[in-house]
């Protein structure tokens, strides 16, 4: 009980003075890294409160993918005005004490009505524990996810791909100069790829099997799988096309195509929508996911239409 | 068939963003061109259904709610839906002719497109407020990136001050739904009326979920980010945005309001509402008459037409939910219209300034009718839909004796007269400026389309008897207090 309590109040007062210095730090390139250092502290209050699901996603996505995203908007920042380099770019801070304030009320409140919430007997969490057997997997975050709640699943399926969508609008018309430049690379970097990635895979597929019965599922195993795309697009093994090649399309609506393909023919078929005729059809819609999850986030952070070999 | 038809609403658009996307080209409009059409029909048995039985209800994945999720569609979705279907139609067909001559956006356009007509038809049919939340940001983010795809420095800042803004709308949302989750144990916004209690976290919710709601509905004197963002964006867009997007909040603000709090006392916070409608009405139209081009005035004037939508919370009575429903409709037919036609005009003179619109009426005769056509309906002139609206809204505040909102709903009225015979006025001197560089030809099915949506809103004047059937019910939270 002393330690966890010790563990818990330094969590909780390294969260507040990590997520001060990403706000208020003098440089905004320690702000970001600070920011994936709050991401990764963050995932351990998860853990610590028993949320593993949340805590894997927040290490993966919170802090991997959006730092990932952040760093690569900051090189492109200090590209475009090399003379900036480390400065702030946060702009007038007169409002800050002011939202500040508003911002701690707010909190404050928000966390004294939670304290005094009794713990409901009948919520729509209790009710899904209960009807978890009859959805085939174990985990009750996958059969919320999946069984109970597919649609909100679905539909964020559409809000990755506006993620992609919306990133080609705003680049459309400027033309994005691929790092052409051929660097020397340090001769250990392919033999590291040659291990990590095959193990990216690896672990993204044992994550997306685990998530029927442990933590895991489609969304930890699609960003882990974007992380290997990240690495190779990084070392220039992966490079940006001009436009989406058609495989690439289609992988990016797969997800899409397949839970809804699903959902309708067990509609027409007379049953209910997106009801899922067994535990096989789960594991089939988290894997088209998985793959329509990873292919995006890997896009967004190569900043391109789509990627192909180098060389090809 | 009809449970069907009200699913294929979310998914067929859905599925046709995701062909449209993989296809691509010409295939994307033809895909984008049959489902828009498909729309009407899908609607044809809902509307016998729900006209027949109230409502129909649908439980996806078979689990009944509050374990899963409803899909509802009772009368006052159906209307929103028939908007929908009806508006995005006439601007998909103003898109297929303005998109043609860029292919490199029209590829973007028309995935971007299904998947913001897919989620506002998602909004109208969810009965839970955290699926609500996602469809919205299906909405959202949709509607940001179509206002980016007009390029150029003010679309783009345009854009990105509507994102923040929306996703700090979303944040205030989620976080009450979280706490009135964790009240309640239910998310379906029906069943939620029986467990709400005017405890503080209640309270607190609400108000994080009102406030986030009025943001996105761009409620003065939260508004600051809809000028730009409808101004900027490509014609259908814009159309779309002012005519469907902000209402889809506001629907969802109207759900909450009078069927889960339905047993509150909420008497206070109406008036607050109330006032900040009055001043949408007064700010917007005084700020639509100064302003010098036309699709800004055409923005501004949503920023006042959307404050008479929050009128419904200081008069809230059984007359005042016909009232409000009525100016959903009649302002969303014809600020489409006003903004079609804008979208032409630009198109036709390289310009929107009004000072350089002289002889319009030579030059785009049919862009200028549909224009002055809809403005009839936005300025509550008789026989038009937006008099009908307007109408029932002063009769609502004269049955209470409620003089203040009568005054401001009169003055909005006035100023929305003067901003509209000002633009008309510049069009039709017969000054002529010199052709400008920028000119692009303008397909006369552009100009039909705006037509039609013009037409629409002033018969939607003479057909108010069976718009007042399809509505049906009052809300429970309006007929206890009538």
């Amino acid at each position: 009980m002393g330690i966890s309590l010790v563990i818990d109040v330094l969590l909780a007062l390294g969260l507040v003075g990590l997520a001060l210095q990403v706000v208020a730090g003098p440089s905004l390139f320690r702000s970001i890294v600070l920011f994936v250092v709050f991401g990764l502290v963050m995932a351990l209050a998860w853990a610590r409160l028993h949320a593993p699901d949340l805590a894997m996603a927040e290490a993966a996505i919170g802090a991997g993918i959006t730092g990932a995203l952040l760093l690569m908007t900051y090189r492109r920042l200090v590209e475009l005005n090399p003379e900036k380099r480390g400065e702030t770019y946060l702009g007038s801070r007169w409002l800050a004490a002011p939202v500040g304030v508003l911002t701690g009320v707010l909190v404050g409140l928000i966390g004294w009505a939670a304290l005094q919430l009794p713990p409901g007997d009948t919520t729509a969490g209790t009710l899904a524990r209960d009807a978890l057997d009859e959805t085939g997997v174990s985990n009750p975050v996958t059969g919320v996810l999946l069984v109970f709640r597919g649609y909100d699943t679905l539909l964020e399926m559409g809000v990755l791909l506006l993620a992609f969508l919306g990133a080609r609008a705003v680049a459309s018309g400027r033309a994005h100069s691929p790092g052409t430049s051929e660097v020397s690379e340090p001769a250990l970097v392919g033999a590291l790829l040659s291990l990590v990635v095959p193990l990216t895979i690896l672990v993204g597929i044992y994550l997306l099997r685990a998530g029927g019965h442990a933590p895991g599922g489609a969304f930890q195993a699609g960003a882990v799988l974007a992380a290997g795309g990240v690495l190779l697009s990084l070392t220039g093994r992966l490079v940006p096309t001009d436009h989406t090649p058609l495989v690439q399309r289609l992988v990016l609506v797969l997800g899409l195509l397949v839970f809804s393909g699903m959902g309708l023919f067990m509609l027409f078929a007379g049953s209910a929508m997106l009801s899922l005729p067994g535990t096989w059809a789960i594991y089939l819609v988290e894997t088209a996911l998985m793959i329509s999850i990873a292919l995006p986030l890997a896009l967004l952070f190569a900043q391109a239409p789509g990627l192909k070999g180098r060389g090809h | 068939m009809a449970e069907q038809a009200m699913i294929l609403l979310v998914f067929l658009p859905l599925l046709a963003a995701c062909l449209a996307f993989v296809l691509a080209g010409t295939p994307a409009r033809v895909i984008a061109g049959i489902t828009m059409a498909a729309l009407p029909a899908l609607m044809l048995p809902i509307t016998v259904d729900v006209i027949d039985q109230g409502e129909i209800a649908h439980s996806l994945g078979g689990h009944a709610a509050p374990l899963g999720i409803r899909l509802v569609a009772d009368g006052s979705g159906a209307l929103m839906l028939w908007l929908v279907a009806i508006i995005g139609s006439l601007a998909s067909l103003h898109a297929w002719f303005s998109f043609r001559d860029q292919p490199d956006a029209e590829g973007t356009f028309w995935p971007l497109w299904l998947i913001l007509i897919a989620g506002l038809n998602g909004m109208f049919l969810s009965c839970d407020l955290f699926n609500l939340y996602v469809a919205m940001e299906l909405v959202t983010l949709s509607a940001v990136a179509l206002v980016a795809l007009a390029g150029g420095p003010v679309a783009l800042s345009a854009a990105m001050r509507y994102l923040l803004l929306a996703m700090l709308a979303s944040l205030a949302y989620l976080l009450g739904v979280v706490l009135i989750y964790n009240a309640t144990g239910t998310m379906d916004f029906r069943l939620l009326a029986a467990d709400l209690e005017a405890t503080p976290e209640v309270i607190i919710s609400l108000v994080l979920i009102t406030v986030g709601l009025l943001l996105k509905t761009a409620i003065f004197p939260l508004h600051v980010w809809l000028p730009r963002a409808h101004a900027s964006a490509p014609g259908p867009v814009s159309a779309v945005l002012s005519a469907l997007v902000v209402k889809a909040s506001l629907f969802v603000l109207y759900r909450i309001w009078f069927w889960s709090g339905a047993e509150l006392d909420l008497a206070p916070a109406e008036w607050v509402l109330g006032l900040a409608g009055a001043g949408a009405i007064i700010y917007g139209s005084l700020a639509a008459l100064v302003q010098s081009r036309l699709k800004l005035l055409v923005a501004y004037s949503t920023v006042a037409q959307l404050g008479y939508l929050m009128m419904i919370f200081p008069l809230a009575s059984l007359l005042a939910w016909p009232a409000a429903n009525y100016q959903i409709m009649a302002h969303a037919l014809a600020k489409a219209a006003l903004f079609l036609a804008a979208a032409n005009i630009l198109r036709g003179q390289g310009t929107d300034r009004l000072q350089e619109l002289g002889g319009l009426d030579r030059r785009q005769p049919i862009d200028l009718f549909a224009f002055g056509i809809a403005g009839v309906s936005i300025m509550g002139l008789p026989p038009s839909g937006g008099f009908l609206a307007k109408w029932m809204f002063l009769e609502t505040a004269w049955a209470q004796a409620a003089w203040g909102w009568l005054a401001v709903m009169v003055i909005g009225s006035l100023l929305a007269a003067a901003y509209i015979f000002r633009a008309l006025a510049g069009m039709l001197t017969s000054r002529q400026t010199e052709f400008q560089a920028r000119i692009r030809p303008v397909h006369r099915a552009m100009s039909l389309s705006a037509l039609a949506l013009a037409l629409l809103a002033l018969a939607s004047g003479f057909a108010s008897s069976p718009i007042l059937e399809l509505l049906g019910l009052e809300p429970p939270g309006l007929s206890v207090d009538s």
